[in-house]
């Protein structure tokens, strides 16, 4: 017989083995999947998982991907480490990438060392200006910041659209959606001759030091982690709490912005429509299946990563839409949340007595 | 049709408190009864019981002679047991009728037909097709009996019914239980407020510490006797020694109020007192009558106007916690496990909690781990917590070491004052002793306390001078010789 019995304690193995579980599950439920689309699960699998990343290129590209996935989530983490939930990091992310692709137009005919640096800061003040919409409207006049920064991601995409086809549209383009290139002293440089990997890889890095100091060496973290815990607690310890909502707001934003930032000047050097397969939406997956913490994060947005890698291996290769891979990205979620029971409840095996 | 419903050797225990202990009762339709006491007596549990939410460790309940097996709330619905909680458990946004056939099988329209009946019949007027929301707390009342009524009851129960109502509505909410007991139905009245008891019911149950003291006529009680077996002798085992009272005075409140915005807080009205140093204040009252905003406005997790309260000579009225700490005040807040400490996090972690500046805990913005542990190690040691392991997480210590962590948090620094609610709340003897022998040393170093507390016993044997706190309103403070428990009882009732 199995009896599900309740733990008396959280358990810290269970608290990472989850994430391991969670993924295991979504392999075999996505191999359940293809096999009723008719394919052989294993090499539909291995299409998904494991070409994609076989060379070189493959892995410069997975790094691509990864790069804005944890910078984001690693953003989002301070917001939900303190029990603010910022579901607008997309929008964020545009908002930057909009600000940062502006002042790159302004430099468009002109070289220089200092351009690049300006661009990135303005990427990161652009996803800062952009998360402080929510962060205000939630301190100042109690709104849901779950709400207010979702649909202002839908009020950014649209702002681009129109930046991109409008006033910003290169004169050159035959119309087009999209604006001029920015000049190369604009551009995150290239690491290696012939692949995609760039410069923003640092960032992201820097980004998962710095947090790791945040969250567990800085008074800004511990009053995080109260806050985080019980916000009744903070309140009575005397925290801040309007300020560390806005900071946590603005660092977020930051983060996304600088995504952003790293989405345009990085390869595609320019500003168009879609400059994000939703990363500010995957990266909310990548936070959680990282458990909140920088290192976590960093496998997490690998992980994620290879999904959006697998979904155009698989289009090209078994003709299977590329949307497969917000199926897997939805199924991690799922099953992650599924198996996060286990923290709270262990299963028991009774032995029947014959 | 006559309804008896008998309660035998009913026994809950929880994990260091016995809720029931072996309560035995029995209810006749025709009447009218109530089951007094205070917080924590019992009652509540008692009733749960009755309604299936929480099933008992040992003990038995019929109906006209039958055994109930009260595994749910649905089972003592198919029982004919209705139940009236003290929070509504309406859904705000669906109208009326929604609300009402939410939970019932039968058929829709001829449900219309029973509610416009039944509502008729007690003269209830509300409009059945407005969302819930627009109701007043009364109307919403009506809607949760009316829920009640359409199954036909043999058993009302009422929870704290009149906390949430007006004056208005409270003689239209007994009128209508009158009624009901009329056309037989069982009523089961529960209630801490005396005058209540004496205006509505026929028979009394009153409850201590999870025991039933006495079943009586309501004929042959009056509100000083009920107050005297609700509240209990006082058993002076310690006792301070009277302070020399100095005149000095260290904390003067002025001209306070409080307005909340959640309408299922108190508001406080024109609170004015002062404690001298040396000085132990206590505030009785029944729970829920403003104590805990009165203790967060002192705590300063809510801000008042700055002259409200004046400590050392100082306006701190608008100063968050933190910055009062710097003032040397010390707060310990009722709920431990939510408040005061976070159960998850390591001992040493929750003492950072009490920051100081000259405490050093943070510098420049980063944790100074070692100086926060060497301080809670002196913590553990002095304040005699039974654990050497500064690492261990706080969940891991019992209710009454956790407390003399969170005291010894905030005495350490040797505050000039101690604000504390309900220090000992669900404690064993043994941590309620020594926490009440820390407060009293607290006094003789010449310090000052404010308890706030519902627990009258520990405010006759700890505080100097008493007031009670009754629906956001101070009582006059008096000194705590002149006061007997009865008096108290009475006054915490609303009585004059």
């Amino acid at each position: 017989m199995i009896k599900i019995v309740k733990r008396d304690q959280p358990s810290r193995a269970i608290f990472f083995f989850t994430p391991v579980l969670a993924i295991f599950l979504t392999l075999v439920a996505g191999g359940l999947i293809f096999f009723i689309l008719g394919f052989k699960p294993f090499e539909a699998l291995k299409f998904f998982f494991i070409i994609p990343i076989a060379d070189k290129y493959g892995f410069s590209e997975l790094l691509l991907k990864a790069t804005p996935l944890c910078l984001i989530a690693i953003g989002l983490s301070f917001c939900f480490k303190s029990n603010n939930w910022n579901i607008g990091a997309e929008g964020q992310l545009t908002f930057g990438a909009i600000v940062s692709g502006g002042v790159a137009l302004l430099f468009y005919e002109q070289e220089g060392f200092y351009i690049l640096p300006i661009v990135i800061l303005a990427g990161a003040i652009g996803g800062m200006l952009y998360a402080s919409i929510p962060a205000i409207l939630k301190t100042y006049f109690n709104t849901n910041e779950i709400l207010v920064s979702l649909m202002l991601v839908y009020v950014s995409k649209l702002i681009l659209d129109y930046l991109v086809v409008g006033p910003w549209s290169n004169p050159e383009g035959f119309n087009f959606p999209e604006t001029r290139q920015f000049s190369d002293s604009a551009k995150l440089p290239l690491l290696f001759e012939g692949l995609r990997i760039h410069a923003g890889i640092f960032l992201a890095l820097a980004a998962v030091v710095i947090s790791w100091f945040v969250f567990y060496k800085t008074y800004l973290g511990f009053q995080m982690k109260v806050a985080g815990f019980s916000l009744k607690t903070a309140k009575y310890a005397g925290y801040k709490g309007k300020k560390m909502i806005i900071l946590v707001f603005l660092i977020s934003g930051a983060c996304a912005g600088l995504a952003g930032v790293g989405e345009i000047t990085g390869p595609i050097g320019q500003l168009h429509r879609e400059i994000s397969p939703d990363y500010g939406f995957t990266a909310i997956i990548v936070a959680f299946l990282g458990r909140l913490h920088p290192v976590g994060i960093i496998f997490a947005s690998l992980v994620v990563a290879i999904t959006y890698l697998g979904a155009e291996t698989a289009q090209i290769f078994m003709q299977i839409p590329k949307y497969t891979g917000q199926v897997f990205q939805g199924m991690i979620l799922f099953f992650l949340l599924a198996s996060d029971y286990l923290l709270f409840f262990k299963i028991k095996f009774i032995g029947s007595k014959k | 049709m006559n309804t008896n419903l008998k309660i035998s050797n009913v026994t809950k225990i929880y994990p260091g408190c016995v809720a029931n202990d072996n309560v035995s009762l029995e209810f006749n339709s025709g009447k009218i009864y109530a089951l007094l006491g205070e917080n924590g007596a019992g009652k509540s549990t008692l009733v749960k019981i009755l309604s299936g939410v929480i099933i008992p460790d040992e003990g038995k309940i019929y109906l006209n002679e039958n055994k109930l097996e009260l595994n749910s709330p649905l089972d003592a619905k198919k029982n004919d047991i209705g139940m009236v909680f003290q929070h509504f458990n309406l859904f705000e946004t669906l109208s009326v009728f929604e609300n009402l056939i939410i939970d019932s099988d039968e058929q829709r329209e001829g449900l219309r037909e029973k509610i416009d009946t039944i509502m008729k019949k007690y003269n209830f007027s509300i409009d059945l097709d407005i969302p819930i929301l627009n109701l007043s707390a009364g109307q919403k009342q009506k809607v949760e009996i009316i829920r009640c009524l359409i199954r036909n009851p043999k058993v009302l129960i009422m929870d704290e019914p009149t906390s949430v109502l007006t004056e208005q509505e409270t003689s239209e909410l007994f009128l209508s239980l009158k009624k009901f007991s009329e056309e037989g139905i069982l009523i089961i009245y529960i209630t801490h407020k005396l005058k209540e008891v004496m205006q509505l019911c026929d028979e009394v149950a009153v409850m201590r510490r999870g025991k039933l003291v006495s079943v009586s006529e309501i004929k042959n009680e009056n509100i000083e006797s009920l107050a005297k077996k609700m509240v209990g002798q006082n058993l002076k085992t310690i006792k301070k020694k009277k302070a020399k009272t100095s005149s000095d005075q260290l904390i003067k409140i002025k001209n306070l109020n409080f307005t909340s915005e959640d309408p299922f807080e108190t508001n406080l009205m024109d609170i004015n007192f002062s404690v001298n140093r040396g000085e132990c204040l206590g505030i009785a009252g029944i729970s829920g009558n403003g104590q805990s905003e009165l203790f967060q406005v002192l705590s300063g997790e809510i801000i008042s106007e700055k002259n409200s309260i004046e400590f050392n000579d100082n306006y701190i009225g608008d100063l968050s916690p933190q910055e009062r700490r710097e003032y040397l005040m010390a707060f310990s807040p009722e709920d431990r496990l939510e408040q005061a400490a976070i159960p998850q996090m390591k001992i040493f972690e929750n003492v950072a909690l009490n920051n100081f500046k000259s405490s050093n805990f943070f510098n420049n913005g980063l944790i100074n781990e070692n100086k926060i542990k060497e301080h809670s190690k002196k913590i553990i040691s002095d304040f005699n917590v039974n654990t050497d392991n500064i690492e261990l997480k706080s969940q891991f210590l019992s209710g009454g070491n956790l407390q003399k962590l969170i005291i010894g948090r905030e005495l350490i620094t040797s505050p000039d004052l101690l604000i504390c609610f309900n220090p000992t709340w669900g404690l064993d003897v043994g941590a309620i002793n020594y926490i009440h022998e820390t407060l009293i040393k607290i006094n003789e170093q010449n310090k000052s306390i404010i308890l706030i507390s519902t627990d009258t016993d520990e405010l006759l044997k700890l505080s100097d001078k008493i007031s009670v706190i009754h629906k956001g309103k101070l009582s006059k403070i008096m000194n705590a010789e002149e006061v007997t428990s009865e008096k108290l009882g009475i006054l915490m009732g609303g009585a004059n």
